[in-house]
């Protein structure tokens, strides 16, 4: 199967312009040592190549609630959502259950794999009989301390 | 190999990949303006409510209460649509976006049974990584990939992947089985004339003369014949199906960056694409263009971007799709890419007779009718293009009406979906606000 890769392709809203490219600039003139910094500076770090991998299947979404708290999701953080990861032990997922989309960590629990959320009143689900979807990997976290 | 990836009710779709509580659901969505149905679920196909239906209709029908309405959303839709692309694009060697939902894909040198695996392949990976149902159609021609994929769809069997040979006994069965007004581009009254002849089933429309077709009918047809019995003799573009959508694009005679020559290309699109519209009798709700570099200049950067604008009203003015075109191509061009091509399709078609009944409905523009039909008549008469528009005013003066938008998840910072970290949290915080509001 011919397999092409997957170039960074910029697209709203991920990223409104392309991405720098480093490129080699002029050495100043005759007189003696370049810049050391001067080859570096068009390259600027970018959050987008850093956070999205896969800009196709990432997608946003706003944690609402506060039963994730103690793995570092707060209410009203941003969620980056990479579809394309497969689901891991240890991975914070959401899913689709009972019409909702839900933020669970999915961890083993008593031995067996289970939807936890960090706050006692939410018990952690077992997933076997469960018509729980996957819906996407949480790749990221942003919580903005100012906005 | 030729393959049709064409995704399920896919404005529905795209609704449900955001909204989990619509799915099992009848869900309708609505033409600009909240005028007709112009996407429906499963769910609301099985309780016989057709497209084109007035809303007004269906917000006082039966099982009113239980069915899901949706304003159309064409920015989700066209970002949907572009990811969709881009993935076909990151594993198959060429793709050809035909409509908003359907894309061709080119599989040069496999053999059957790898297209087959492909195409399950990609299947699922869209399902799990975009979360979009399709079905795919795969054969020798355009033709027989189009009637792979409707089999594909409506014949659970094939668990969505249907691959058609051409010249084996399972195609000719499904052509047998196939009555002629089913294949693409014959359309009713063209059916009947054939039944006429005695050609009643797509089989017996690939067995006829080409010929004699093209005699007795038109070139057009001559060619889907052929394309049934399996020889590839369609181009991409002569592939035009009325009512449903409307494409022009053109590769560039030389590649070009400069943002001048695109926009001058898309506004021949817009405008040519834009008569079709009024030929036909169409209104439509909103504008996609892309543009393409060449994928085959692997030196050079690549860039295939496209974009959905939604227009302010149902239209047929050539001045609200060169706005929109003018307005998308601000959004979308990039210096520094070397585009080959570049397009327009026009989206959310409706029957213009049946939206002006609909006393609901906005009027269209004080004389627009006699403008319009001026211009064509012209350009008939003296040729294409003896007049050209300039640029256009602002916006119509409507605004749209949307009661039922979904939020623009994929576009828009201040819409995204919200996920929530315990049962009914999503419902009690959106709840909350409401009451506060």
């Amino acid at each position: 199967m011919p397999v092409s890769p997957s170039r960074f392709t910029p697209r709203l809203p991920l990223t409104t312009l392309p991405l720098p490219l480093l490129s080699l600039k002029a050495r100043a003139g005759f007189s003696g040592f370049p810049s050391p910094a001067q080859d570096y500076e068009p390259l600027t770090l970018d959050l987008n190549a850093r956070l999205i991998k896969h800009p196709t299947q990432t997608f946003f979404l706003t944690a609402t609630g506060d039963s994730m708290e103690g793995w570092g999701i707060f209410h009203d953080d941003l969620l980056i959502i990479d579809r394309s990861i497969p689901a891991r032990l240890g991975h914070i997922l959401v899913v689709m259950l009972d019409d909702e989309l839900l933020i669970k960590r999915y961890a083993l629990h008593q031995g067996t794999p289970h939807l936890c959320s960090s706050h006692p009143d939410y018990p952690p689900l077992p997933l076997a009989h469960s018509d729980c979807q996957l819906w996407g990997v949480v790749r990221a976290v942003v919580h903005e301390y100012v906005r | 190999m030729i393959g049709l990836v064409d995704a399920n009710n896919f404005y529905v779709s795209c609704e449900r990949v955001f909204q989990p509580e619509l799915n099992g659901r009848p869900v309708a969505v609505l033409s600009n303006n909240d005028g007709c149905i112009i996407a429906r679920s499963e769910e609301l196909k099985a309780l016989e409510i057709p497209m084109g239906l007035p809303a007004y209709q269906l917000t006082n029908g039966q099982n009113a209460a239980s069915i899901h309405l949706r304003s159309s959303n064409y920015e989700l839709y066209g970002d949907m649509s572009a990811r969709l692309a881009q993935l076909l694009r990151d594993v198959c060697p060429a793709v050809a976006p035909y409509s908003i939902d359907e894309m061709f894909i080119y599989l040069d040198g496999m053999t059957p049974t790898q297209c087959h695996t492909l195409g399950q392949q990609l299947r699922r990976r869209i399902r799990r990584q975009l979360g979009l149902p399709v079905c795919v159609g795969l054969a020798p021609t355009h033709t027989l990939a189009k009637f792979a994929n409707h089999l594909a769809k409506k014949e659970p069997h094939f668990e969505g992947v249907c691959l058609l040979a051409g010249n084996d006994a399972v195609t000719h069965r499904w052509l047998k089985a196939t009555p002629v007004g089913a294949v693409w581009g014959v359309g009713r009254r063209l059916a009947a004339r054939l039944e006429l002849m005695g050609i009643r089933t797509a089989w017996a429309l690939s067995q006829a003369d080409p010929k004699q077709l093209r005699k007795r009918f038109s070139v057009v047809l001559a060619r889907t014949a052929m394309e049934l019995a399996g020889t590839p003799c369609l181009s991409m573009n002569a592939l035009d199906e009325p009512r449903q959508r409307i494409m022009t694009s053109r590769s560039f005679g030389q590649p070009t960056g400069a943002y001048a020559d695109v926009h001058n290309a898309l506004r021949r699109h817009a405008q040519r694409s834009a008569e079709k519209l009024r030929r036909q009798g169409s209104l439509a709700g909103a504008v996609l263009l892309f543009l393409h570099t060449n994928r085959h200049r692997r030196d050079q950067p690549q860039y295939f971007p496209q974009t959905v604008v939604t227009l302010p009203t149902l239209s047929d003015d050539t001045r609200d799709i060169l706005d929109a075109v003018r307005q998308g191509l601000a959004a979308i061009y990039r210096p520094r890419y070397r585009f080959i091509k570049a397009g327009v399709m026009l989206l959310g078609l409706v029957d213009a007779e049946q939206h002006q009944l609909s006393l609901l409905n906005p009027p269209l523009r004080p004389r627009h009718a006699e403008l319009m039909g001026t211009v064509d008549a012209i350009n008939r008469r003296l040729g294409q293009d003896t007049i050209r528009f300039g640029m256009t005013q602002a916006q119509g003066a409507w605004e749209l009406r949307c009661a039922h938008r979904s939020a623009r998840f994929t576009t828009q910072w201040g819409e995204l979906a919200r996920a929530g970290t315990h049962p009914g949290a999503v419902a009690h915080y959106l709840a909350q606000q409401s009451s506060r509001s």
